[in-house]
């Protein structure tokens, strides 16, 4: 009985006004870029899901570990599956059989089989170690395709077969000889393994034969590389699966070509282009296909190909015939229909079907579409023979723009823009306002009268022509605000501000260097993206700030190796940049005030700032991070320069360590210094914007302190230590306003009775007054109160050190795991504030309302009525993740790293973006639109009624007249 | 199913020094057919439980039978969730523990009850008994005979309905409704009053005038017209009381707005 007991308190508990997610508003005031992430090389290809139906799907392991099936006519997404929980950079396996209605994937330590359709999983198993490759054993002894998995364990290369459809390891092999495992293949009779043997520069290749049947091992090869393969990279690429596997690599200097059939000894030597720069090679997957591959070679400027064949019975590898060579990119694809390979060539002007038997064009189209010109890296086809010398060929081609593109038949079907993946951070921007108006209007102002008079009645002639325009548009306008359309209405082209300063632009930037400006009032429309390769730091980029200056209309991003790049907001046009390693490097930007103005401060490694010329030097106090250490640093003039003082250390106590730091927001305006309670008198709140929360943990004792400073003192305002916190899951806080709060998972004995312990995801949240009691001040209203013994010439004789808040907090239970805490924000903070959240286990963006967080929230008994109108409800433990508390409502929204909000124009509304994996944004109400009319308010209806009651008014008129009229008359 | 020891369950051992803490073993939770969710197979793949407790997380995606399979579960006591976008699922508590009977050494059973959030966590809810599984022999869970069957609670509703015009919510208007019941008495009293025979109407119209509250609801139709129509303004000024030894002149013009029976004095 317990459950629905305290469920239903909660739901009691709810104020009337929480503000779930209309239907009607989905996709309107809400936009989600349902992404997976860059598709890599060796884990993208079409499959058919089931072995009836001819529609394939697209499958995909992208570079941040999202493995997905997406309809290749609609770019949709079917399913897909975080793999590890979490991002993750590059690698991963994965691998489906020829008419398999299952896929493989292998990735950290897990090797997964997941229902091709469904996206279902068929089972998991985990091993020691670190997957090295994963391949599909076409032909078995019985009915089904098993898997091949090959491990790296510390000095052990262990290669595993497991059933297909059961999952259960059939056999395993293992070899403790510390080579590096490399990767594993087949052909029909034997595995084989392929390691690095030797040390460090100097490998030779083993091939190592087993048995498919018991993994024993037959036989081991050498093969001798003369110091050409030096690390694991040299090798490129061991052919998997075809009837003839081959394993390749290349001399140094890139002029030979060395190529080993697996199984035996001899190796073949081809030439390369000269100037060749890199070199892939493309080869079928499938068993039953013609043992032919496709060597590409790159030039700087060009690229060629040339096709090789395999001679099954003497092992024998011949060219066959190559391809011209190209300026440009090309992206070359493999693809199989039955025996038959087929080889298709993305250029940047077409698209080019060749058959691997000869160098015939089965087909060329030239490429149309908007962003055909982008330079493909690679891609995957999918080649159909519709008759004897027609052809279809659709490719998914991923660009140098970090762009999914599906090119059916030459033209651009569809663009998934992925590069939106993996962003690091993000910043909201205010759209530069145009300054023509404004330099105009300045211009007539300092002019003479009679000048500034002509010039102006020159400009209202010059405006007439735009209102033809005008006035053509009004009936439109007028149309669309009755019909309540007026989002589509507007033109989506062009960046305006909006009056309810709904439209700001979000600018995100990619751990893979890409930058990208998105229209936050336009349904998050990419109004740009660029490469900040001008700065090519280390990949993945770690970029330590992101700071909006919306004076200039500029956007600033810092590395972590000291580069920065400057671009436009609007347009995404570089202003300024510079190379890594040519400033020191950086931990963290700070915004400070000084005498030259504000402008961004970095901070070096452990903290370190240095000399400032003294017209720059930070007025504030600038908070660093050194190691596990926090210092408060101010600046004091030395002759020209301003050097560091420290004002202040703060270490947690302990062993602990600092695991998050909360700051509050620039802006985070107040409305209100008190809370009125029931019984008119008021909790006065402590608001002191130099506050910033830290969390310690001790990971041995699992506990955790939440520490309140007080940033310009250092002083530790307020602490509170919870017991049994686990340092493995997050730990993520929030400060704004007069409270903060802490997500974690805690499992601990309650402190009422020791008797009684509780374990799950718990949400600590701490009000701040500054005195316990309603109508004080505390130390500060001696100071400024009615019997005030302060004035400026006698300062208070003992100063008690800094004023103490009095702090309530409650610890809520919730029923799932948050993270990226954030808070809303809008523009004078009149609006009650709610907390944001990833809920990572549901996978959407929760937001809590403060009332159901209350801390002042009466324990063990009824609210008085007091109480009861100032809002306090009993306080129950749990807080239930309610699905309509999901700003994100039905969508499945994954891997968000944090959540940023905005305010707008409007005080009801507060901008909200989260990034991570997926994209998503949307405006909130947290206390309900009271300032805006919203869709609920219909025009037609109010419009229809007021005409019923109208001619209702008309048509009753004349008859109630008629009867005064007569009644008069027969009355007399 | 034992595999092996992930680093996590290393961990834990080196934390709990249990005898048998180096055996892992495998965790079923299994979603049946049930009332609130009578087909599983409508479940999304995204669909997915843990396994949590003090350092330790163990995550299972949905499989194709609608179980979540965790291997190499170290002892300890779990809470178990499965998050769902569409459905809400009750939360277990599962206990892998070493088993007691000797000659099952070394092995770990595992028990789970629905647990109630909030609550004390040996406040145990109903036991959560195993349920075999009918997968045919050969489907892709051959490894699990037998699961921990999970509860679910109800469909997620995200959205709220928006309060949206309707004939009905007008005329449910208590305002609406006082304004039908006088316009009914307005319209009908005058044939209902034609209707009666004289005597009676004779009757009623002698209630009437006795009766002012009568007067204020029947005459609504004249007196709107021209309220101030028969109101002797020089006579209310000088405080004359004549009025009620007379019937009263508005009572009387009430009495009888619809028949006009010439009761109108001018």
């Amino acid at each position: 009985m317990h459950f629905p007991l305290s469920a239903l308190s909660v739901l009691l508990a709810l104020p009337a006004a929480v503000r779930a997610v209309f239907q009607d508003e989905v996709g309107h005031i809400d936009y989600h870029y349902e992404l997976l992430g860059v598709p890599q090389r060796e884990t993208t290809f079409f499959h058919r899901p089931r072995r009836q139906d001819k529609a394939s799907l697209l499958y995909t392991l992208s570079d941040l570990g999202v493995l997905g099936a997406v309809n290749p006519s609609t770019s949709s997404v079917v399913w897909r599956q975080l793999l590890q929980g979490n991002i993750t950079n590059g690698a991963g396996y994965l691998r489906a059989g020829e008419d398999a209605t299952w896929v493989a994937s292998a990735m950290g330590s897990s090797t997964q089989a997941w229902d091709a359709p469904t996206g279902r999983n068929l089972w998991s198993l985990d091993f020691d170690g670190r997957a090295k490759d994963l391949e599909i054993m076409e032909l078995t002894e019985s009915d089904h395709k098993d898997v091949l998995v090959l491990y790296e364990e510390e000095g052990a290369t262990v290669a595993r077969r497991i059933h297909g459809l059961q999952g259960h390891v059939v056999w395993e092999f293992r070899a403790v000889n510390g080579d590096i495992p490399l990767q594993v293949s087949t052909n029909v009779e034997k595995v084989f393994v392929i390691s690095l043997h030797g040390s460090l520069l100097s490998y030779s290749l083993k091939v190592t034969v087993l048995d498919t049947l018991t993994g024993k091992r037959l036989d081991e090869i050498n093969i001798g590389t003369k110091g050409e393969v030096q690390k694991p990279e040299d090798v490129m690429f061991v052919g998997a699966n075809s009837a003839a596997p081959i394993v390749a690599w290349t001399d140094n200097a890139l002029t030979k070509l060395k190529v080993n059939v697996l199984g035996n000894k001899n190796k073949q030597e081809f030439p390369l282009l000269a100037d060749t720069r890199s070199v892939e090679i493309h080869a079928p997957h499938h068993i039953q296909s013609q043992p032919h591959f496709l060597v590409q070679s790159r030039t700087k400027t060009a690229n060629k190909a040339d096709v090789f064949h395999v001679d099954l019975k003497t092992n024998a590898v011949t060219k066959a015939y190559d391809l011209p060579l190209l300026d440009g990119e090309s992206a070359f694809s493999t693809s199989t229909a039955g025996t038959n390979v087929y080889f298709t060539r993305v250029t940047p002007d077409e698209v080019i079907v060749t058959s691997s038997l000869s160098h015939g064009i089965l087909g060329r189209w030239p490429l149309k579409g908007n962003d055909a010109k982008a330079g493909a890296l690679h891609g995957v086809s999918e080649v159909i023979k519709k008759s004897e010398n027609n052809y279809a060929v659709r490719s998914a081609i991923v660009t140098d723009t970090d762009d999914w593109v599906m090119i059916r038949n030459g033209e651009v079907a569809w663009t998934r823009p992925e590069g939106l993946t993996g962003a690091v951070a993000a910043t909201w921007a205010e759209i530069p306002e145009s300054e023509d108006l404004a330099k105009t209007l300045e211009a007539e102002a300092h002019s003479n009268p009679l000048e500034a008079y002509i010039h102006r009645v020159k400009r209202h002639v010059d405006d007439l022509q735009y209102l033809p325009d005008w006035l053509e548009s009004i009936p439109g306008r007028l149309l669309s605000s009755i019909m309540g359309s007026e989002g589509s209405a507007k033109d989506s082209a062009t960046l305006t501000r909006d009056s309810f300063g709904l439209n700001k632009l979000v600018v995100l930037v990619t751990k893979r260097g890409k930058l990208y400006g998105l229209d936050a009032g336009n349904n998050g429309r990419i109004v740009w993206s660029k490469s900040a390769s001008e700065t090519p730091s280390t990949l993945p980029w770690d970029v330590k700030s992101i700071h909006a200056d919306d004076i200039k209309g500029l956007i600033t991003v810092r590395g972590a190796d000291g580069e920065f790049i400057i671009v436009k907001s609007d347009t995404g046009k570089t202003v300024e940049t510079m190379g890594p390693g040519l400033w020191p490097p950086v931990q963290s930007v700070a915004v400070v005030d000084s005498a030259a103005g504000p402008w961004l401060l970095p901070i070096g490694i452990d903290g370190k700032i240095g000399e400032i010329p003294l017209a720059h030097a930070p007025k504030q106090t600038v908070v660093v991070r050194a190691g596990n250490e926090l210092k408060g640093i101010t600046f004091q003039p030395q002759g020209e320069q301003a050097v560091e003082v420290p004002a202040w250390v703060f270490s947690p106590s302990g062993k602990q360590k600092i695991v998050h730091i909360a700051t509050r927001s620039p802006h985070d305006p107040i409305a209100s210094v008190g809370r009125v309670l029931g019984d008119r008198s008021v909790l006065y709140k402590y608001l002191n914007p130099n506050t910033l929360v830290v969390a310690g943990i001790d990971e041995a004792s699992s506990t955790m302190t939440l520490y309140l400073l007080d940033s310009v003192s250092g002083e530790v305002l307020t602490s509170s230590t919870h017991k049994g916190v686990d340092p493995n899951k997050d730990i993520s806080c929030a400060i704004t306003e007069n409270w903060f709060a802490c997500s974690f998972f805690g499992q601990y004995a309650v402190r009422d009775s020791e008797t009684q312990s509780v374990k799950g995801y718990q949400l600590a949240i701490t009000d701040l007054y500054e005195s316990e009691v309603s109508n004080d001040r505390g130390p500060l209203g001696e100071a400024l109160g009615e019997d005030a013994k302060f004035s400026p010439l006698d300062p208070i004789e003992q100063p008690t050190g800094p004023v103490i808040p009095s702090a309530v907090s409650k610890t809520f239970m919730l029923s799932g795991p948050i993270t990226s805490l954030a808070v809303t924000q809008t523009r004078q903070g009149i609006t009650s504030r709610q907390l944001l959240a990833f809920a990572s286990g549901s996978h959407s963006i929760t937001s809590i309302p403060r009332m159901v967080i209350d801390p002042r929230r009466v324990v063990g008994r009824d609210p008085t009525p007091a109480e009861l109108e100032e809002g306090l409800s009993k306080y129950t433990p749990l807080v239930e993740l309610d699905p309509r508390f999901m700003i994100t409502h039905e969508r499945d929204v994954i891997g968000i790293k944090e959540i940023i909000t905005a305010p707008a124009n409007l005080e009801s509304t507060s901008l909200v973006f989260a990034y991570g994996v997926d994209v998503f944004g949307t405006r909130m109400t947290p206390s309900l639109p009271f300032d805006i009319l919203g869709k609920g308010f219909n025009k037609v209806t109010l419009i229809g009624t007021v005409l019923a009651l109208t001619a209702g008014v008309m048509a009753l008129g004349p008859m109630v007249r008629k009867k005064q009229i007569n009644m008069r008359w027969y009355s007399a | 199913m034992r595999v092996s020891i992930s680093a996590a369950a290393a961990l834990l051992s080196l934390l709990q020094p249990l005898a048998s803490a180096l055996a892992t073993t495998a965790v079923t939770l299994a979603v049946p057919a049930q009332p609130a969710l009578p087909n599983p197979n409508v479940l999304p793949p995204s669909t997915h439980a843990t396994l949590a407790t003090l350092y330790t997380t163990y995550s299972a995606p949905l499989s194709a039978a609608n179980t979540f399979v965790f291997r190499n579960v170290t002892p300890g006591s779990y809470l178990a969730d499965v998050h769902c976008a569409t459905h809400a699922f009750a939360p277990l508590r599962v206990d892998v523990v070493a088993s007691s009977a000797p000659e099952k050494l070394g092995l770990l059973s595992v028990q789970a009850w629905e647990t109630f959030r909030g609550n004390d966590w040996d406040n145990k809810g109903e036991e959560a008994k195993e349920i075999a599984l009918g997968g045919t022999p050969g489907s892709s869970l051959a490894t699990a005979k037998a699961a921990l069957p999970v509860r679910c609670l109800a469909p997620k509703q995200y959205f709220i309905e928006r309060s949206s015009f309707s004939v009905t919510s007008i005329l449910k208007n208590p305002m609406i409704l006082l304004a039908m019941v006088s316009m009914g008495i307005f319209f009908l009293m005058p044939k209902m009053v034609e209707n009666m025979d004289p005597e009676m109407r004779a009757e009623f119209e002698e209630q009437q005038k006795n009766n002012p509250m009568a007067s204020l609801m029947g005459g609504g139709g004249q007196q709107a017209a021209n309220p101030m129509g028969n109101f002797d303004m020089a006579a209310f000024l000088a405080g004359s009381s004549n009025k009620k030894d007379e019937g009263g002149p508005a009572a009387g013009a009430a009495s009888d707005a619809g028949n006009g029976a010439g009761k109108r004095r001018k």
